[in-house]
């Protein structure tokens, strides 16, 4: 950790961790291939470590997941790319140990976002974790700071934030075109149709390791399906889990810390699942002479998110009915923009277009920005802390629903709400024993 | 409208290579024109079909296809214009006849007819214990559970070959479309491809003609069943036709009682390997196979309805879609079902599947036809 850039990181040293194995990475050579290993092999995982391992420069050791059916096609991947085969492992601790291991992709379900995180920082691996970032706010708050002991580069896979046209809205902002930017909307409007299923408890499928896959979060009775993306012990929510991206980059854009206060109102309006987390929610949340709005529902018809034509193309979506667009009023012109390579168009006070970028997706400049700050030790597009202060902002909108649409006062120095103990209780889960989130990392 | 016979030359085709393809073998085709007393005329097609254990419960289905421009193109009879014995489901051995019916071809036209045999087995119709969810129960746009009580259906009993892929690539793929680099993989693919004048030709690599196709997209599957007039089988279909009905001669039946409806394995609840028997081709070589094996290596371990390689070889698509979530509408994701020559054994139990993206083009994962009745 000798070529930690640590202008870069500034976070406190705290006690010796929780954990006994810890094994430093050495520092990697420059010729020399980052050893990778992936956790989680679902959907998103085997995207990523298709991503990761066509790099000439990326070597996957290890593929692991609590569920031994879903080794082959990962281990299909990475034979198509490299000759020599990873291990396999349903044990992410074998990762951990290994000091061969430069890099963790934590692609796991939400719930082990934070442990699995920290555990990698304390073992001293790089993180690529994804979005979002954490269960609860106090989760997200302990994931930088085991970034930071640890001196781990932890990036968030939030990659629209690395899209060059994102970067030239930030540009246009910030040279004031707009003038005073004071209300940010960012919407999520969109038609899943999920119903959750009802399933009933069943016995534990063979091969699969439940009671790690539950972790840290409450051991329920086993129920295949996917009723858990809705309960608040294991995650944000289907509103939270997608609007991270847009939610993050109008923060991106305007360049915005913590909010002082968020008042939100929703509720479970259309499903009839049994879920937990609300289906349609609006939020305020106030920045120093800025509101920042979220508007969210997940049962409304006509809208769409960016389409496929329009991802890696010279075109705009259909920004009425746009799932979710991210919309600036300023008072010298107003800004739209869509995530996943939807672009954005800047509009003067008449109405004219007069600025524009076609926009591309960006899942491989993320990838290669992590890559080259787990070389340099910079800091990464979507670093850790930047992530939680997006994440934050989900977390707290939800919370303000939970205590009935209280307008709550947050202070980001204490990570707790100052007027209401009631919406405290919400800023963290109690973990099993078992697997526990340390207090001090 | 078919003028004077004496115009139309009828050319044969005869699949040479039946015995290395997994086709059906027919020969001695022929075709003439009739004229009838009140139909006009119709082109007769006679050919020859010799399968072993066909019956009633392992027809044979044939498809006849026709060119008017020297072989450059074919295309599908449409069987609604068929008569006779010998297309559709065919249950014997032995001399067919069909005639087709309105086939518009007019004087001084070549035709060319090819007729082509996949064995099957009948999936009688009747209720079966599905264990799997849908899209293994992560796509909430499914119905939470299938129906269970299927009708009557065939399955292809082996996986899709190199050396049928490569026929249909001769006549779909002549511009290099539903070609993958990767199947000219010596060790993992079988079909070569050979530009010459402008045009592709393909062929498969010798000893490999028998192994399943791979690298193949559902888009490839789905266009060479297409250009059989099968198509692939739903979740519910493949896990049926693996695990077996309540009664295996169908509910209308029910005079054969599936022993095991609630099986692993094809063959049973043993495992793939159990006792250094190796059952189906799974990861590691000890099973014979390093990789791929020939399709219906395996053939003692059938399923219940008498098919092969369901548990292992390679991972099969289906027709069923897997939207996830946060991208409903923009994905269109398939299932792919049954274990490979990649996976441990548990990967290759009835319930076991994947999410994939249609165009993902793999070493595991292959296809089998499906017809409904």
């Amino acid at each position: 950790m000798k070529n930690m850039n640590r202008r870069k990181f500034v976070g406190t040293i705290g006690a010796a961790s929780a954990f006994t194995f810890i094994s430093p990475v050495s520092s990697i050579a420059s010729n020399a291939k980052i050893k990778v290993g992936i956790m989680g092999l679902g959907g998103r995982g085997r995207f990523l470590t298709e991503r990761f391992v066509q790099r000439e420069d990326v070597e996957i050791v290890y593929l692991c997941d609590v569920n031994k059916r879903r080794f082959s096609h990962a281990r299909e991947i990475v034979a198509e790319h490299q000759d020599k085969q990873p291990k396999l492992t349903q044990d992410f601790r074998d990762m951990l140990n290994d000091p061969e291991v430069h890099v963790i992709v934590n692609a796991t379900p939400v719930h082990w976002h934070a442990l699995g995180t920290i555990m990698c920082c304390q073992a001293g691996k790089d993180v690529y974790v994804e979005k979002p970032l954490a269960v609860n706010p106090w989760e997200g708050a302990k994931m930088v700071e085991a970034a930071r002991k640890y001196e781990r580069i932890v990036q968030v896979g939030c990659q629209t934030r690395s899209a060059p046209y994102v970067q030239k809205a930030l540009e246009y902002v910030k040279s004031g075109k707009l003038g005073e930017v004071h209300m940010a909307s960012v919407f999520q409007v969109v038609d899943w149709k999920n119903n959750l299923y009802k399933t009933e408890e069943e016995p534990v499928p063979e091969g699969l390791d439940y009671d790690m896959w539950c972790g840290p979060a409450p051991k329920a009775p086993y129920r295949p399906g996917v009723w858990f993306r809705d309960a608040w012990d294991y995650n944000v929510g289907s509103i939270g889990g997608d609007i991270f991206h847009q939610v993050d980059l109008a923060r991106h854009i305007l360049d915005l810390p913590y909010p002082k206060s968020v008042f939100s109102s929703g509720g479970v309006y259309h499903y009839k699942d049994g879920r937990e987390i609300p289906d349609t929610l609006s939020a305020h949340l106030e920045y120093d002479k800025l509101i920042y709005k979220i508007e969210a529902a997940t049962w409304a018809a006509n809208f769409q998110k960016i389409p496929t034509t329009v991802r890696d193309s010279d075109n705009f979506p259909d920004w009425e009915f746009c799932s979710t667009k991210i919309e600036l009023l300023g008072t010298k012109g107003f800004l739209r923009l869509g995530r996943q390579g939807g672009g954005w168009q800047a509009f003067n006070e008449n109405g004219d277009i007069v600025a524009s970028e076609y926009g591309r997706q960006a899942d491989n400049i993320h990838i290669n920005n992590f890559i080259e700050c787990v070389r340099s030790r910079e800091l990464p597009n979507a670093d850790v802390e930047e992530a939680r202060r997006t994440d934050l902002l989900i977390h707290l909108s939800n919370i303000s629903t939970r205590v009935g649409s209280e307008k709550l006062i947050y202070d980001q120095g204490k990570n707790n709400f100052v007027n209401s103990s009631e919406a405290n209780k919400f800023l963290r889960r109690k973990d099993r024993d078992v697997w526990k989130i340390p207090n001090e990392v | 409208m078919i003028g004077r016979k004496l115009f139309i030359t009828g050319m044969l085709v005869v699949l040479s290579h039946a015995l290395f393809s997994q086709w059906a073998a027919i020969d001695n085709v022929k075709i003439n024109i009739v004229e009838t007393e009140l139909g006009g005329s119709a082109v007769e097609i006679n050919y020859q079909l010799n399968a072993d254990h066909i019956g009633k419960d392992l027809p044979v289905y044939v498809f006849i296809q026709y060119s008017m421009d020297n072989g450059a193109t074919w295309k599908l009879i449409d069987p609604a214009y068929l008569q006779g014995d010998g297309f559709n489901m065919v249950m014997s051995s032995g001399s067919k006849k069909v005639t087709w019916w309105g086939s518009g071809i007019n004087d001084g036209e070549i035709l060319e007819i090819r007729v082509r045999g996949l064995p099957m087995a009948r999936i009688p119709a009747g209720e079966f214990n599905m264990k799997s969810l849908p899209a293994g129960g992560k796509d909430p746009s499914r119905p939470e559970r299938p129906d269970t009580n299927l009708p009557e259906y065939f399955l292809a009993i082996n996986e899709t070959t190199n050396a049928m892929y490569s026929d249909f690539l001769n006549d779909q793929g002549r511009d290099g479309a539903w070609w993958h680099d990767q199947m000219a993989n010596p060790k993992r693919g079988g079909i070569s491809r050979i530009d010459s004048a402008g045009r592709i030709f393909y062929n498969p690599i010798p000893a490999r003609e028998n192994y399943p196709i791979t690298y193949v997209s559902w888009y490839g599957a789905h266009a060479f069943l297409k250009w059989c007039g099968l198509t692939l089988p739903s979740e519910a279909m493949w896990e049926k036709a693996y695990v077996g009905g309540l009664f295996l001669d169908g509910d209308d039946v029910k005079q054969i009682v599936n022993p095991n409806p609630d099986r692993k394995f094809p063959w049973g609840n043993e495992a793939p390997d159990q006792k250094g028997i190796f059952r189906c081709n799974i990861d590691g070589d000890a099973d014979g196979y390093s990789n791929q094996a020939p399709t219906g290596s395996f053939s003692e371990f059938q399923s219940p309805y008498g098919i092969n390689d369901l548990a292992g070889n390679v991972a099969e698509w289906t027709s069923d879609w897997y939207t996830t979530t946060y991208h409903v509408g923009l994905d269109g994701f398939r299932m792919v079902r049954g274990g490979s020559w990649m996976a441990m054994p548990l990967e290759c139990d009835a319930t076991s599947g994947a999410t994939q993206f249609p165009i993902k083009e793999s070493s595991i994962m292959g296809f089998r036809g499906a017809k409904m009745k």
